[in-house]
């Protein structure tokens, strides 16, 4: 009895077990239960690890194609960026002027904090300007903004994150921005800017009213007809989605990579807590009714 | 300076990914499929009144019926 109650610790605290067992027999069952319980969870939790270590290679191959979108959507961002910095736009100022925010968030989850990030952002912004209106593209942000701003929500967007978001996306979602009803005096478009693979920051960048363009200081040294304008401004704004959009995903799937590391990591830590509980368990069950038979052979030789 | 397609009612984006469909239409085969992938779009949005989602629509039919809708007022 002494041995096998020495033998017992590991088997409890595997167990879990307060309640010590009256009898012998009814402790080996609790052990054969717990040892296929743990042998149970093994698998389970070997099983995870393989669909996160899937994820992640997926999104590693995504990750590539995406940092090569963002490259070449960074250009058309700045590029158009550049005339609006060279003629010195700022954004208008004053009573009656609508802003508009724009998340850029995707559809799919699974990735980290990168979505609620942006939340926070826009609704830091909502508190300063409460009567601005809020688009969101991507149900996660409009699932989290939804919830507490739901009455500045004027559009949403869904689709979004499936592949790597395309100019023709952007245009569309431009023109349906552009056909709202309320004439806009500033859009702020808030993505995650990439920083490296594993930092991000959601920052704003802003896409200008007409009438903001037309007040700008050295507007008048691109000659740009007032006709013209118009088109320049929904470009302008198509261009800025397309960059954010391609940024944000590229954002996501590093994410979402990261995210998938750390749960394989974290699966591989919890495989091996389990291996050792497992072999201690077992080995204390064999020692048991090795006890057992040893003392049972002693007691007939006795008798 | 009018544009017949601004008269016409469509947004300079409209115009530009006509002009693009027809520009990719035109490639060679290999180079079409490729390139006409860079202009798919699927999404889907919905209009929000006072904290409401409306009703999920195709982004690209709604363009369409827009651009119809413009072009049928500019007319009369």
């Amino acid at each position: 009895m002494m041995l096998s109650r020495a033998a017992r610790p590991a088997l409890r605290a595997g167990a879990a077990a307060t309640t010590r067992p009256a009898t012998l027999n009814a402790t080996n069952a609790a052990t054969y239960a717990t040892l296929r319980e743990i042998e149970g969870r093994l698998k389970s939790i070997r099983n995870i690890e393989k669909i996160t270590k899937t994820m992640k290679i997926v999104a590693s191959t995504k990750l590539t194609r995406a940092q090569k979108a963002m490259n070449e959507s960074r250009s058309y961002g700045q590029t158009s960026n550049t005339v609006f910095e060279k003629a010195e736009t700022k954004p208008l100022e004053g009573e009656g002027k609508k802003t508009l925010i724009l998340v850029a968030s995707s559809d799919k989850g699974l990735c980290g904090g990168i979505h609620s990030g942006m939340s926070r952002l826009a609704r830091r912004i909502l508190e300063q300007k409460p009567d601005a209106d809020l688009v969101v593209l991507g149900e996660k942000s409009k699932a989290q903004l939804s919830r507490s701003n739901g009455k500045n929500m004027v559009l949403s967007f869904a689709g979004i994150g499936k592949d790597v978001p395309t100019f023709a996306d952007a245009a569309a979602i431009a023109d349906q921005i552009t056909l709202l009803p309320t004439d806009y005096s500033s859009i702020q478009i808030i993505y995650n800017k990439f920083i490296n693979n594993t930092s991000y920051e959601p920052v704003v960048i802003e896409a200008f009213s007409e009438e903001a363009i037309k007040e700008s200081a050295n507007f008048a040294a691109f000659e740009i007809d007032d006709e013209i304008l118009p088109s320049l401004r929904e470009y302008a704004l198509a261009n800025s989605l397309y960059w954010a959009l391609a940024e944000g995903h590229a954002c996501e799937q590093s994410a979402r990579r990261n995210a998938m590391d750390n749960a394989s990591k974290n699966a591989g830590d919890m495989i091996n807590k389990f291996q050792i509980l497992f072999n201690r368990t077992r080995q204390a069950v064999i020692t048991g009714e090795l006890v057992e038979i040893i003392t049972g052979a002693a007691a007939s030789e006795e008798g | 300076m009018a544009f017949a397609w601004k008269a016409a009612g469509l947004t300079y984006n409209r115009y530009v990914s006509v002009a693009s469909r027809v520009v990719r239409r035109s490639l060679k085969e290999d180079k079409r499929i490729a390139a006409e992938r860079r202009g798919e779009s699927d999404l889907r949005f919905a209009k929000w009144e006072n904290g409401k989602q409306g009703e999920n629509k195709s982004l690209n039919t709604a363009n369409e019926a827009a651009v119809a809708d413009a072009a049928g007022h500019q007319s009369s």
